[in-house]
This record gives C-alpha cells, sequence and structure tokens, in this order.
C-alpha cells in the first residue's frame, strides 16, 4: 500500500474518464495495475461516483478557464486605465 | 532565504470597536482582479488588504512585477497561492517554492497562503484544487512540504481547508481533525474559507458551526468569503458549487459572525470573486456587510469575555 500510488490514482480519476470507466469495468484489475491495495480498491468501489464525475466536470472546466485568469499582460493595461480614469478625475476636479 | 513578510500594523485597521473599548484589528479586503482595478483604485478607502494570486506573477515579465510592488506600496497585500499542492504524501518541489520565495521576497505580502489541497499526482495535473485521502500519511505529508516551504521562503504559510464535491476515497480522519492535525503539527494559520465550509456541510452532510467550534480557533488568522451555486445532480441530491461568481449568501455571513465569535485573532477577510462580475458598488456593499458581521461576532465574543 502507498499513498503516493494511491494519490497518482485518484488525480488519473479526476483527470480521465476513460480510467474511471476502465475501474468501474474492472475494478480489482485496474487497481491491481495501479498497485493498490485490497482495502483502496474497496475505499474506490465505495465512494461517491455521483460527486465523482460532478467534480470531474467542474476540474475540466477550471482547466479550460484559467488561462482567461492568468493574464498578466491586462494587469498593465488596466492599471494603464486606472491612471487615465483618475488623471482625468483629477483635472476635472472631481 | 527570502524571510520578507511583513509585520503587520502599518495597514488600515477596520477597527471594531467593542463594549469594552478594546479594538480588535480586523481587516476586510478584496480578492485582486484585473477586471476590478479600476472599481478597486478608485476605492482604496473601502478596502484594507488586497490579495493577490501569486501564481499569475511566477512566469510575469518584470515590469508586472514592479507594477505589483507599487501596489503593494499603495495598500497591504497577501499573496495566495493555488498550484503548490502542498497537502500531499508527495514532496512538493523546490522549483515551485523558489518561485514563490522569489514573489514573496519582492513584494514584502502581509502573509502568504496556499491551500490544503494536492494538485497532481503520478505526473498528472489535475489543474485545479483536489482533496487528498485524509490520513495519517498526508498529514505527515503534509506538514513535511509545510516545513519545507516554511524554510525555503522565510515564514509559515496560512493554510486554506478547500471546498470539496467528492468526499476523498481511502480517508480515515474527519475533516476537522485532518486540518487541525496540519496545522498543529507544522504550526501554521488557518485561512479558513468560510464558504467552503458551509459547501462541504451541504455537499456532506454536516454542521458548519459545529465545524467552527471544533477548528482551533487560536489559529484562525484570515477568512475567505465567497459565493457560488445549487447545481443539480443525477441522483437527485443538488450540490453546492464554490464557483465564486456569486454573491456570499447570507449563511456565510452568519458563519463569519460565528468565527469572530470564537477567536480573539486580528482577523482579515477577504471577499473572492473570480466573474460574473457585479457593479463595485455590490463588491463594497458585501465588504461592508463583513464589517458588520465582525463587529457583531467581536460583541459577543467580549460579552463572553466580560460577564455582566
Amino acid at each position: 500500500m502507498s499513498a503516493r500510488e494511491f494519490e497518482a490514482f485518484l488525480a488519473r480519476i479526476y483527470l480521465d474518464a476513460s480510467a474511471r470507466a476502465a475501474f468501474k469495468a474492472n475494478p480489482q484489475g485496474e487497481a491491481l495495475r495501479a498497485g493498490l491495495s485490497k482495502e483502496e480498491c474497496a475505499a474506490l468501489r465505495e465512494m461517491d461516483w455521483v460527486s465523482l464525475e460532478m467534480a470531474a466536470r467542474s476540474f475540466a472546466n477550471k482547466r479550460r478557464s484559467k488561462p482567461l485568469r492568468s493574464r498578466p499582460r491586462t494587469f498593465i493595461s488596466r492599471a494603464r486605465q486606472v491612471a487615465t480614469v483618475l488623471w482625468h478625475r483629477i483635472r476635472s476636479g472631481g | 532565504m527570502a524571510g520578507a513578510v511583513v509585520e503587520e500594523g502599518a495597514a488600515v485597521v477596520a477597527g471594531a470597536e467593542c463594549m469594552n473599548g478594546s479594538t480588535f484589528a480586523d481587516k476586510v479586503g478584496l480578492g485582486w482582479r484585473p477586471d476590478l482595478a479600476a472599481g478597486i483604485l478608485s476605492h482604496l478607502e473601502r478596502i484594507d488588504l488586497l490579495e493577490i494570486i501569486a501564481d499569475d506573477f511566477f512566469s510575469a515579465p518584470q515590469r508586472h512585477v514592479r507594477a505589483l510592488q507599487t501596489l503593494s506600496s499603495q495598500v497591504p497585500v497577501a499573496l495566495h497561492g493555488v498550484s503548490l499542492g502542498l497537502a500531499s504524501s508527495v514532496s512538493v518541489e523546490t522549483k515551485r517554492l523558489d518561485k514563490m520565495a522569489r514573489l514573496v521576497d519582492q513584494v514584502r505580502p502581509q502573509f502568504w497562503s496556499e491551500h490544503l489541497a494536492f494538485v497532481r499526482g503520478g505526473g498528472a495535473e489535475i489543474g485545479h484544487l483536489a482533496a487528498p485521502p485524509r490520513t495519517a500519511d498526508t498529514v505527515e505529508g503534509a506538514v513535511e512540504n509545510l516545513s519545507r516551504a516554511a524554510a525555503l521562503i522565510g515564514s509559515n504559510p496560512v493554510m486554506e481547508n478547500i471546498a470539496t464535491l467528492i468526499d476523498p476515497p481511502g480517508s480515515t480522519l474527519y475533516e476537522v481533525v485532518w486540518i487541525s492535525r496540519i496545522l498543529a503539527g507544522a504550526e501554521c494559520d488557518l485561512l479558513l474559507d468560510l464558504h467552503n465550509v458551509y459547501a462541504n456541510g451541504i455537499n456532506h452532510g454536516y454542521d458548519p458551526v459545529a465545524f467552527l467550534r471544533h477548528l482551533p480557533a487560536a489559529r484562525i488568522k484570515a477568512i475567505h468569503i465567497a459565493g457560488g451555486k445549487f447545481i443539480s445532480a443525477p441522483d437527485g441530491r443538488p450540490r453546492l458549487l464554490d464557483d465564486h461568481l456569486h454573491d456570499v449568501p447570507d449563511p456565510v455571513f452568519v458563519l463569519l459572525e460565528e468565527a469572530a465569535a470564537l477567536t480573539p485573532n486580528p482577523l482579515t477577510v477577504i471577499l473572492e470573486r473570480d466573474g460574473a462580475y457585479p457593479s463595485m458598488d455590490c463588491l463594497l456593499a458585501q465588504i461592508e456587510q463583513a464589517r458588520q458581521a465582525l463587529t457583531r461576532g467581536r460583541a459577543r465574543l467580549v460579552a463572553q469575555e466580560v460577564p455582566a
């Protein structure tokens, strides 16, 4: 039994629909192939698979939206925009 | 070593005057998002602190970091990491810690924070915060990772509880016990995300207030508030998704009052919003609601400490 291998397997089923399907079709075989123990295999079988599918969808959405979040260039352009707004406000005495 | 976290005290204090005349040095701030920049910079007198997503600057050109330094000279900032994956039995890579260390050194935030989550395993990047199995192994791994992070970066991170739709399989510890053991082992403070507590309470069937009361109150240093939405599920049991795209719901303000009534520490409360941005007035109104919840909680705390 290895916590590291269990985490790796979890990461795979969080990410990959085919890995989830393979485990559901053949839990013991997939667990054995991943080096998991009987207890870990049982824990995976007993987990809430509806929640797992929902979480997997949520992770996929996050991965898709991430590039939108990391736009350092926007930081500079927004700062320039703000400086312009403030400058006009100061000039107009507002 | 980059030990560069600024001592608190220079910041604007959102004082919650209490019945005995004492003042809690609580602050209420907002997560910095480029889309909110104009609104934030024109209302700095109502925002005590800004929380910056550290990862957005790890590979950014130097001029962007200089812009961040300029911002941090005008308003206190906290750095918030999202990709270290410290709550794992796998050791965090030094190169990832180095990036955080460099940024902390350059920006000198009030504090830096990360999540009690794992984000990768076996070479696969999950791309978001996932709950690891809550076991003695992940407690040990997290404590080791946090100790390495603190040694390299020069200060302990403040660690955030995460929202999870899945009750992580293979867990042998209750969430609150798992969190408490990591915080105690690594001597870290808690960034208590109240919407995550609220969402997990709904999704996994526990009482969020009881959860708060079982946390080590003395370790609560910062608080996140946010909003999410209910999503339907094939099994007919709706789940609450912590998407940060909605206003803070009333139960989260109730939890904020509870947290303020539990801990005597100065609290830094940060409103998180990641999209579907409302007007700045709407965000400022939520900041004001947070201040009011803090004031109510502080009054309760003082009343408990000073019997009539």
